[in-house]
């Protein structure tokens, strides 16, 4: 194979194939060729930056959203430019479908940086193998490419929603316009939830919402704090969970009696939730996300405050009902569904008749029955596996792909929340670009 | 500064890592064979397991036990458990920070070179397991030296 030496193909055009491709084009080495393929043919809108809902925002504030984590200002200077006078302080929301316009620029100005150093190509993916100097991606309409290397950047993805087809996915082509009064049901109680609230509000929806989770729990609200200072010294890292928990407890009981607020705390301890996350043992990684992610997650993953207040109101007016119940299943009835519920710490079941049941229940993990072709066939080939805790793709400390034998790719490398197993706190924008920023400069040299 | 107890406690892993796979040891006996006292020595094995670093099995043939691969035990994980935040004084620490009284905290020149020795020291004790440090100094490490 003729692989060019320091070519790279990445794969999957959504924020995490953008961020990569930017960091790499930063690198001024002429002979550093990036090739981006997307499937869907729209760069910078994958799952998280394509909505087309005018109040999908995104769920950070601008100012944490650069693609660049040593300019941290890049994306708030872009949006000056683009919307003058509109925001006044870059602790602003925007909407989703202007982040992935701004990561359509980012990746634009990248390829403009040398001519002929980018490619970008509208197409899928099927298999990708490797040789002992390279890779070879093999595209669906039967041409293939070479290069030295390839980065699996396939980000989020949704799997088939629950229920034997029966639940849809909101803003799926199956979430098609319901009549505004009728009843339904929304599994799951993160940030997807709030959106497939949000797309229901939109629609000036008026019928009974009920949101069922296993905890009943709301995503918090942000608030303008700054975080609190944490050195890794202070940190008690490779702790039991009930040791780390009670630590965390009380430095927020802490702060806020010094007037200081829990974000401050949440935040603050934000640069080491992955060496937190990998100074665990296995049971310790599973025990965690049994009983504590929901916990967590609505704390971490938190919403606008308009928006959360929106939804509290609709809570408080009864229309959103929170359910804190275990999904069951769900049958056909009529035109619409009909679903068994366990309410939490009970045996009693119950069944609910609504027109829709949307299934929010968050992102895929399982890579084995993953919906991508070329994920399916790299875990058929034993070319990848799951990684020990079944959430993502197993990879090494350096993004490389880990085989079914165990065997450490030399060519293939993964960015974004498929890492998710290893590194965990790797879903939103400020860690991927770290993730970028440290491929590049490996891949770079 | 390491206190007695954060030393005690990392002695008695270093000997709990020697036992042979799956075996407990008895306080008293541990407490004996390292010069530790034995109260203290209970204290300390509480707060360990509290953290996850040991476990316990009560009754006859009961004792304490490594509770994960001593190659998986990092000692500034187990320093930070029994001794609190890496600090060599004790305003230099962001958690439990206490002021000193006769300064200020952000001009004092002291604290701000202590702050970067905290993290110095957490490099060091983060990045070595158990295994490495029982492997450190003790007799088969210097009859090496003196064969090298």
């Amino acid at each position: 194979m003729s692989a060019a030496n320091k070519s790279i193909i990445i794969i999957g055009g959504g924020a995490s194939g953008v961020l990569l491709a930017a960091h790499l084009l930063r690198n001024p080495d002429p002979d550093l060729r990036v090739t981006l393929v997307e499937r869907q043919g729209r760069f910078g809108q994958g799952l998280a930056y394509s909505a087309l809902q005018r109040d999908h925002r995104v769920n950070v504030p601008a100012r944490g959203m650069s693609a660049f984590a040593d300019d941290p200002e890049h994306f708030w200077r872009w949006l000056q430019r683009r919307e003058p006078g509109r925001h006044a302080t870059s602790w602003t929301f925007v909407p989703r479908r202007v982040y992935g316009a701004y990561l359509e620029h980012v990746l634009r100005e990248a390829g403009e940086s040398l001519p002929g150093r980018l490619r970008v190509l509208s197409e899928e993916v099927d298999a990708v193998r490797e040789s002992k100097t390279g890779v070879e991606v093999a595209l669906a309409n039967g041409t293939s490419l070479v290069a030295r290397w390839a980065a699996l950047a396939v980000g989020h993805e949704t799997q088939p929603a629950r229920g034997k087809g029966i639940a849809v996915r909101a803003t799926s082509d199956r979430d098609t316009t319901l009549p505004p009064d009728s009843p339904v049901m929304i599994l799951g109680s993160g940030l997807s939830m709030v959106d497939a609230w949000v797309s229901l509000s939109e629609t000036k929806h008026t019928g009974p919402v009920t949101v069922v989770s296993r905890n009943g729990l709301l995503p918090q609200a942000h608030k303008d704090v700054a975080p609190i200072t944490i050195d890794a010294a202070d940190v008690p890292f490779g702790t039991s969970l009930t040791y780390i928990t009670r630590w965390f407890r009380e430095l927020i009981a802490e702060t806020e009696a010094n007037g200081g607020d829990w974000r401050s705390v949440v935040d603050g301890l934000r640069p080491f939730n992955q060496r937190l996350w990998q100074s665990w043992p296995d049971h310790e990684k599973r025990r965690f996300l049994r009983h504590l992610r929901p916990w967590w997650n609505v704390h971490r993953h938190r919403l606008p405050p308009d928006l959360h207040a929106g939804l509290v109101r609709a809570v408080e007016s009864g229309q959103v009902e929170l359910v804190a119940a275990e999904f069951v299943g769900i049958e056909r009835q009529g035109d619409g569904a009909r679903a068994t519920i366990r309410p939490r710490g009970t045996e009693r079941r119950e069944t609910i008749d609504v027109a829709r049941v949307y299934d929010c229940g968050g992102v895929s993990v399982d890579v084995t029955a993953s919906a991508n072709p070329v994920i399916r066939q790299l875990i058929t080939a034993g070319s990848a596996r799951p990684d020990p805790l079944h959430i993502g793709l197993d990879v090494d400390e350096q993004t490389a792909l880990i085989a079914g034998d165990g065997t450490v790719s030399q060519h293939i490398r993964v960015v974004g929340p498929l890492t998710r197993g290893r590194f965990f706190e790797i879903e939103a924008i400020p860690d991927i670009r770290v993730q970028c920023a440290k491929l590049a400069a490996t891949l770079g040299t | 500064m390491l206190t007695k107890k954060g030393k005690y406690g990392l002695k008695a892993l270093t000997a709990l890592s020697r036992l042979p796979e799956g075996q407990l040891t008895g306080v008293a006996e541990l407490a004996q064979a390292n010069a530790i006292p034995k109260k203290f020595l209970d204290a300390i094995l509480a707060e360990l397991r509290n953290a996850g670093f040991v476990r316990s099995r009560k009754g006859k043939l009961g004792g304490y036990g490594l509770a994960r691969p001593a190659a998986e035990i990092m000692i500034g994980h187990v320093v930070r458990v029994l001794d609190g935040p890496l600090a060599p004084i004790p305003c230099a620490s962001r958690t439990r920070y206490q002021p000193c009284e006769d300064c200020d905290v952000e001009t004092c020149q002291v604290r701000h070179l202590m702050l970067d020795v905290r993290n110095a020291i957490a490099q060091v004790l983060d990045q070595t397991s158990l295994t490495q440090m029982a492997a450190m100094g003790g007799a088969e490490a210097v009859e090496q030296s003196l064969t090298a």
